[in-house]
């Protein structure tokens, strides 16, 4: 009787099992690209989304505080996260490999999390600022975590389907942690600060939609 | 410092000698002018000669900053005009002379340009690709996200400076290949819809995703000046509808980087032509505007049959049809008219019997009972009479009619609260039947009583049988003396219905019924004699007598009112306290009240006798207020047409018109 209910046991078992790659398997294979498509999608138009409330807070704040009128000044401003070796053109940005890109991109949106916030805490006292400039400030902050959220998403995704490998997995976190707030950053001007980010939240949004482009050639690029 | 006849002007070092007298002459040409003396010669001899210089002229010292305020005929500055990269990957400046060269020895401008982490600055690395006066950065000094800076100079100075970053610069170029196709078109064949497609500016890099391109259009007719623009949109296909066959249209493309707002150059103008496509279409000579012809019209109609219609509505019909009339206080069964007309014998019956008009409500349930009562009994009158009542303590009760026996003839009707019980007489019934008749043309039923009470009366009160306007007075004169057999016979007519019609019949001489002023007080007021013992039920009336007063309302008579109070007051002389016991719904005015009170002391010996002959009609004295009544007593009894104030209510209109 046990050896009868044990050979029961296991043949349901394995029914379960076969059912279970007959009906889920497939369709997994075939949607898992499309997820990445679809992942890379929104994950674009966030950065897009926070590029344009960058933009948008960085005027705001140029009409609030006027700039310096030494314009000799400009290139002086100088980013935290200037001292990243960032591709600047499209031909590096398309040579180097996509675990790379992949990981600049993490490391870019690290670097800001903790200055946004430290941003968000400081311009809270500027009561001459209006609400819409703080909630922006407040916006770009929660988008960027979740865009990094969203990032990490896509990364484990592609590192479990195959397309990049996972060799740089722990040198993200690591690095990033390093340009956490500088005294520069402090010591920016608040327009200035919002110059950086806009600028660097652009870099992010293309070298997304390069990478995108570079997995998925045949989607529309 | 001695110099040449020559001035080298466009050395700076032009000394000015003597005075410097700085003429800004602000001419019309508002031309700053610089007056010179330039004296010459050697230490014997100076010869001077005074030069004017316009500052802003070809010839003049380039003593200002580039921006020489007041120079309209200019010298100019070379200026660095724009920067601008097409597609994120190279970038170029552009810049403009000026008439410098014109001026000075040919010096060489040049653009200098330093990225941020530069040590110094670089000259441009390409000054032809672009054009002339500009400035060409290819991929490889190209470098997106980093701040650059240019300035343009020769040998000695700066003449313009500009900072930027190569992704704020982007100003793509306009798209190419445009053309068009037809949609469909409409039925009528005069609107049609179009497709139009183009593609991208070949130097912007939309395949691989380094850049978004935004493109808006504009398209118009051949003829108009004003461009239509739509919304801007990342798709390089428009539809757009609705255009005319007929017409020519000219369409035009430009684009921008997604996160900018400046556009780029417009592309070539698109022409678009039906005729070409060999369909056919009808040519519309005109577009149709809004029908304003058929809005004038339509109006004038409108307006036409509005006015129309208002005259019409001077028509009473109509208007009562849109106005309906406002309804008057009206006394069922009362014709204005009738009052106008001055019958009072009609009218008076019809007060007279107004009241009993509630009774109709209860006409449905026959009682027509006929109540033996024994008429002889002096018990039973003392019981039942009203003035008994009113002079005894009132402890008769209500439900008692009048006097009448406790037979099973409809009781309760007569003692029903509702019912205006009201006393009356057979000889009454007998006296208003004429005039009751008027009135019963309402009431079939109770014209059939009227009947039955006309059959008893008449017997039974023959006397009664003079009916005529007088007829109160004669009841009353026949009745005073015997009161208890009229009561015994209106007794008969027990029934609700019947009261109806002894309402009527208070308007007879039936004092129990009726206010019957017996006397009129100095002050005015009226001491009536005892009338009904109405029914009201309000039990809680002890004193005052069982009168009801109205039928329909909650008006009392003044004068019923009055009379309990005379009873009352008999008593004690508070009648205040009685009237309020006795009539919660008295309407008559308090002061009148206190004043039949008082006055009532006086004349209580009356009341008590019933059998005195006492005026039954009064006229209308005062009105004391809308709903008061102080009635006039005529010395003598004289039938006039004067109208008992029955109890009931009587509309001040009607009163209005009766009184003298």
């Amino acid at each position: 009787m046990a050896p009868a209910r044990a050979a029961g046991r296991a043949g349901a078992a394995a029914a379960l099992a076969l059912l279970w790659l007959l009906v889920c398997a497939p369709r997994n294979a075939g949607s898992r690209l499309l997820t990445v498509a679809d992942l890379f999608d929104r994950v674009i138009r966030h950065s897009g989304r926070i590029h344009s409330l960058s933009t948008a807070l960085y005027a705001e704040l140029e009409k609030h505080f006027p700039p310096r009128d030494n314009e000799l000044g400009k290139p002086a401003r100088k980013c935290h996260t200037s001292g990243m070796l960032t591709p600047n053109g499209k031909e590096y940005a398309q040579k180097i490999p996509r675990e790379e890109l992949t990981h600049l991109i993490l490391k870019l949106l690290q670097a800001w999390k903790e200055p946004l916030s430290h941003f968000n805490q400081h311009i809270e006292h500027h009561q001459e600022l209006p609400d819409d400039s703080l909630s922006k400030a407040k916006q770009i902050s929660n988008m960027v975590h979740e865009l990094k959220t969203g990032v990490e998403k896509v990364t484990e995704k592609m590192q479990s389907m195959g397309i990049i490998s996972n060799s740089l997995n722990g040198m993200a976190s690591s690095e990033a942690t390093g340009l956490s707030i500088s005294n520069e950053a402090n010591m920016m001007s608040d327009s200035d600060f919002i110059h950086c980010f806009r600028r660097d939240s652009n870099k992010v949004q293309s070298y997304l939609k390069i990478l995108k482009c570079r997995i998925m050639p045949e989607s529309s690029c | 410092m001695l110099v040449n006849g020559q001035v080298a002007i466009h050395e700076l070092e032009v000394w000015i000698f003597g005075i410097c007298s700085l003429f800004w002459h602000w001419s019309v040409q508002m031309t700053p002018f610089l007056q010179v003396m330039v004296c010459s010669g050697d230490g014997a001899h100076t010869g001077c000669t005074t030069l004017i210089i316009d500052l802003c002229g070809k010839q003049g010292i380039q003593i200002y900053p580039k921006s020489a305020k007041g120079c309209t005929d200019l010298l100019r500055w070379p200026q660095i005009s724009t920067c601008r990269s097409p597609e994120l990957e190279t970038f170029s400046c552009y810049w403009t002379d000026g008439n410098f060269y014109n001026l000075t020895a040919p010096g060489t401008i040049q653009l200098l340009y330093m990225k941020r982490n530069d040590e110094d600055w670089k000259e441009c690395p390409d000054y032809i690709t672009a054009g002339e006066n500009s400035c060409y950065f290819n991929t490889s000094y190209t470098s997106i996200w980093i701040p650059y800076c240019v300035k343009l100079a020769n040998k000695d100075e700066v003449f313009d400076e500009k900072c930027f970053s190569v992704d704020e610069i982007v100003l793509p170029d306009p798209p190419v290949h445009l053309n068009w196709t037809l949609l469909n078109t409409s039925q009528t064949g005069i609107h049609g819809d179009i497709q139009v497609r183009w593609d991208p500016p070949p130097t912007a890099d939309v395949q691989k995703g380094w850049i978004t391109l935004e493109y808006e259009l504009q398209y118009k007719e051949v003829n108009e000046t004003k461009w239509k623009e739509l919304e801007p949109r990342l798709s390089t296909m428009v539809p757009l509808y609705s255009l005319k066959m007929g017409r020519d249209y000219e369409i035009r493309v430009r684009s921008r980087q997604r996160t900018s707002e400046k556009f780029g150059e417009f592309s070539e103008v698109l022409y678009v032509s039906f005729s070409q496509t060999g369909i056919e279409f009808v040519h519309c000579a005109e577009e149709i505007e809004f029908p304003w012809f058929l809005v004038v019209i339509f109006g004038a109609c409108g307006l036409a049959v509005t006015v129309i219609f208002i005259l019409l509505s001077k028509q009473p019909r109509i208007k009562m049809l849109i106005f309906p009339p406002v309804p008057v206080p009206k006394i069922k069964g009362i014709d204005p008219d009738l009052l106008k007309k001055g019958k009072l014998d009609e009218v008076n019956s019809i007060l007279a019997s107004h009241d009993s008009y509630k009774s109709q409500l209860y006409n449905d349930d026959l009682w027509v009972e006929f109540i033996e009562l024994d008429i002889e009994d002096p018990d039973e009158k003392n019981r039942v009479s009203d003035t008994d009542r009113l002079l005894s303590e009132g402890h008769l009760k209500s439900h008692s009619c009048l006097g009448a026996k406790d037979d099973d003839s409809g009781r309760a009707s007569c003692c029903e609260p509702d019912i205006p019980e009201t006393d009356f007489s057979a000889s009454d019934t007998c006296d208003a039947i004429s005039d009751i008749d008027q009135f019963k043309k309402g009431t079939e039923k109770e014209e059939d009583l009227l009947c039955l009470d006309r059959r008893d009366n008449d017997e039974s009160l023959p006397t009664l049988a003079n009916t005529d306007t007088q007829r109160p007075h004669t009841s009353t004169q026949s009745q005073n003396s015997q009161p208890w057999p009229p009561f015994a016979d209106s007794i008969d007519l027990a029934s609700p219905s019947v009261h109806t019609q002894l309402s009527n019949q208070n308007s007879l001489t039936n004092t129990d019924f009726y206010a019957q002023v017996s006397d009129i007080t100095p002050a005015g007021s009226v001491v009536l004699s005892p009338g009904q013992k109405s029914k009201v039920g309000r039990a809680k009336c002890e004193g005052c007598t069982r009168q009801n007063f109205t039928m329909d309302s909650a008006y009392f008579c003044e004068a019923d009112v009055k009379k309990c109070i005379a009873v009352t007051s008999h008593e004690e002389y508070e009648p205040h306290v009685q009237e309020q016991s006795c009539n919660e719904d008295a309407y008559f005015t308090a002061e009148s009240l206190t004043t039949t009170g008082v006055n009532l002391g006086t004349s209580t010996a009356e009341t008590p006798n019933s059998e005195m002959p006492v005026p039954d009609y009064t006229s209308i004295h005062i009105v004391h207020s809308p709903q008061g009544l102080v009635l006039n007593a005529t010395a003598v009894p004289v039938p006039d047409k004067e109208f008992n104030v029955s109890c009931g209510y009587v509309s001040t209109d009607q009163l209005n018109k009766i009184m003298p």
